[in-house]
């Protein structure tokens, strides 16, 4: 078990830059999710930290050592891989106890370490199988299992979920998430879903471009987003944005005259800034029963989802969407009122997307 | 009938005449060459040819007296499994270098040396090899038929080995596996069928390689192929003999190939397919 500590890390390829200078600490025992879209520098960074990449600049130490130089093999860390990456010529025992058996582990102990972890996986039946006769939730769960068996200093996970159906994957969710809080080892996880970074995350590291947008608790980064990228990034559906300035001492959506619906502080910050971007997430819009105290917008598509129903509208210029309540059923064409719960709307710097504060 | 399932009989019909076609002007040869090695030597030249025959053996009791055949087919063996073996040993590390590395100038390089007429070897190699008294020598027949068996061990292996996912040899990597037990312990076992394949076909090409072996050996060393073109006399060639000595020689490599070509199939296509 040990910290993970990136300092100046810089990452190139020639001379296209993936990460351009980052700073990352990683407590021992955490839960960090990397989360971002393709491209982001996501799996890069993580597979630097699994030394499979070299740094061209900066530090990364894990514990109190500093593993620039270090190869993969001498990290003591234990990697999980998209395409689990199993070793298709040796049994599932064969592939959890292939590292211990590199090591030198004492036999008995391979075998007692092996049963152990396959017992918390609940794959003792598939001991004695090839990984070809196992589904793809099996496979998942060995590739786990060959890292629990080390007891590494730290788990990195690259997109384990990405191959497996919905249902599984949230079953393997859960899984992993009651496994790191039965293990107590620091994990590292990489996905571009947010909602696996919600579920899982002691903290989350949202990335763009290589560079950090915000890293902080699920609970933060939904609530309190630094900037208008990682409000667009988490949440599903996406955070609504609308260009929004002070004019005639009022807040107007800056396509159109309507006004838009700020509260006390949120108006004062907008005042401060002359104009801005306005965020709402589609669950906090309310629908007004008087129909003054809201915007009225015009229902163009209607999602009803079951546990709640999504009405798509346009509103200034903006496509955009509110959740509501499964028991309103409007048609196309409809006419809503609706209005953003009270402290639940975000304003965004209209130059450089930072949130206003 | 329809016209799609008039078309795919055409198709089928036309596909099987194709293939007699090439079956006959491919086996043709080397029917005419077996059935000949049983002729009476007076009716191997026979024209026409003669299909019924009394079969004899008395080409093969004639080519065993007249010629020390088995120990040019001893020589043989020993420059054919030497250099296959030669060939594997260099052949194997490199091709997984080549693909571990993405680093593939040298593999080019060998197919290369491949491509290139034998004849551009022969000369600086009879001057080194004789500058050193290995001229006759089973070492040098075995150093110089690597040019043969090498690139194909390269060429063989190396879709092979580019087939097998990369993150399988990075979690070997992050299991605590070197470069050298990552190719030991993951890659060979993976490409086991390509290692069998690309040595059966090392074994043939340098079987049946003819140019090193005439200049290069002596009569001690003599390989059966290079053996095979003393038969032809001046004016007095032995056809039966001959027949039957060229019988001989193509039996390892058919037999070879005969008894794995499920594998030697399987081997050649792996690396296109994933799975």
């Amino acid at each position: 078990m040990a910290s993970i500590s990136i300092r100046n890390l810089v990452k190139r390829y020639g001379s296209f830059t993936v990460i351009p200078d980052l700073n990352l600490e990683i407590a021992d025992h955490e839960f960090v999710v990397f989360v971002g879209p393709s491209g982001c520098g996501k799996s890069t960074l993580l597979r630097i930290i699994a030394g499979l990449e070299p740094i061209t600049s900066g530090d990364l130490y894990i514990g109190d050592k500093r593993v620039n130089g270090v190869q993969a093999a001498q990290r003591d860390i234990a990697m999980v891989f998209q395409d689990y990456a199993l070793y298709p010529h040796m049994r599932v025992y064969d592939n959890m106890s292939f590292a211990l058996e590199l090591r030198g582990t004492p036999k008995a102990e391979i075998d007692a370490r092996v049963k152990r972890a396959a017992a918390l996986l609940h794959i003792e039946p598939y001991l004695d199988r090839k990984p070809k006769e196992l589904s793809g939730g099996q496979r998942q769960r060995v590739a786990m299992g060959r890292a629990i068996v080390r007891n590494p200093k730290a788990f990195l996970f690259d997109e384990p979920l990405s191959n497996l159906d919905a249902k599984l994957r949230g079953q393997v969710r859960a899984e992993i998430k009651a496994l790191s809080q039965e293990l107590k080892t620091t994990m590292v996880f990489v996905t571009h879903d947010q909602i696996e970074a919600m579920t899982m995350a002691d903290r989350i590291v949202v990335l763009q471009n290589g560079t950090i947008q915000q890293y902080d608790t699920p609970e933060t980064v939904y609530e309190r987003p630094a900037n208008q990228f990682v409000a667009g990034f988490i949440g599903s559906p996406a955070m609504n944005f609308f260009p929004v300035e002070w004019r005639e001492e009022r807040a107007i959506l800056s396509q159109g005259a309507t006004v838009a619906p700020l509260d006390g502080e949120a108006a004062s910050r907008l005042q401060r800034a002359g104009n801005a971007v306005l965020g709402i997430r589609p669950e906090h819009f309310a629908v007004a029963t008087d129909a003054a105290d809201g915007i009225a917008i015009n229902v163009k598509l209607v999602e009803p989802l079951g546990s709640d129903t999504l009405i798509h509208f346009d509103l200034a210029d903006v496509s955009a969407i509110a959740r509501v309540d499964p028991a309103l059923r409007p048609k196309l064409g409809d006419r809503l009122s609706l209005r953003p719960q009270p402290g639940k709307t975000h304003l965004f710097d209209a130059a450089n997307g930072q949130v206003l504060r | 009938m329809t016209d799609a399932a008039n078309t795919d009989r055409w198709i089928r019909w036309l596909n099987t005449v194709q293939l007699v076609l090439a079956g006959v002007l491919i086996m043709a040869p080397t029917v005419w060459m077996v059935l000949s090695s049983f002729k009476p030597s007076f009716e191997v030249t026979a024209y026409p040819p003669t299909l019924i025959f009394t079969p004899t053996l008395d080409n093969y009791v004639e080519l065993t007296k007249t010629t020390p055949f088995l120990s040019y087919a001893l020589n043989s063996l020993i420059v054919t499994v030497g250099s296959t073996a030669l060939g594997l040993l260099f052949g194997i590390p490199a091709a997984f270098a080549v693909s571990w590395t993405r680093i593939s100038w040298p593999a080019i390089l060998t197919l290369a040396a491949r491509m290139a007429p034998g004849t551009l070897f022969l000369l600086p190699w009879y001057v080194m090899f004789r500058q050193v008294g290995m001229i006759g020598s089973y070492t040098a027949l075995i150093l110089s038929h690597a040019v043969i068996t090498l690139p194909i061990v390269i060429w063989v292996l190396l879709p092979s080995f580019d087939g097998i996912p990369r993150s399988v040899f990075e979690a070997a990597q992050v299991d605590g596996c070197s470069v050298t037990r990552i190719l030991w312990r993951i890659a060979l076992p993976l490409v086991a069928s390509g290692v069998a394949v690309s040595a059966i076909l090392a074994f043939v090409f340098s079987w049946n390689y003819f140019l090193f072996a005439l200049v290069l050996s002596n009569g001690d060393t003599k390989t059966l192929i290079a053996a095979a073109f003393n038969f032809m006399g001046e004016g007095s060639t032995q056809w039966g003999a001959l027949m039957a000595a060229a019988t001989l020689i193509a039996l390892p490599p058919l037999v070879l190939a005969a008894l794995v070509q499920r594998w030697l199939v399987s081997g050649l296509t792996l690396g296109a397919v994933k799975g």
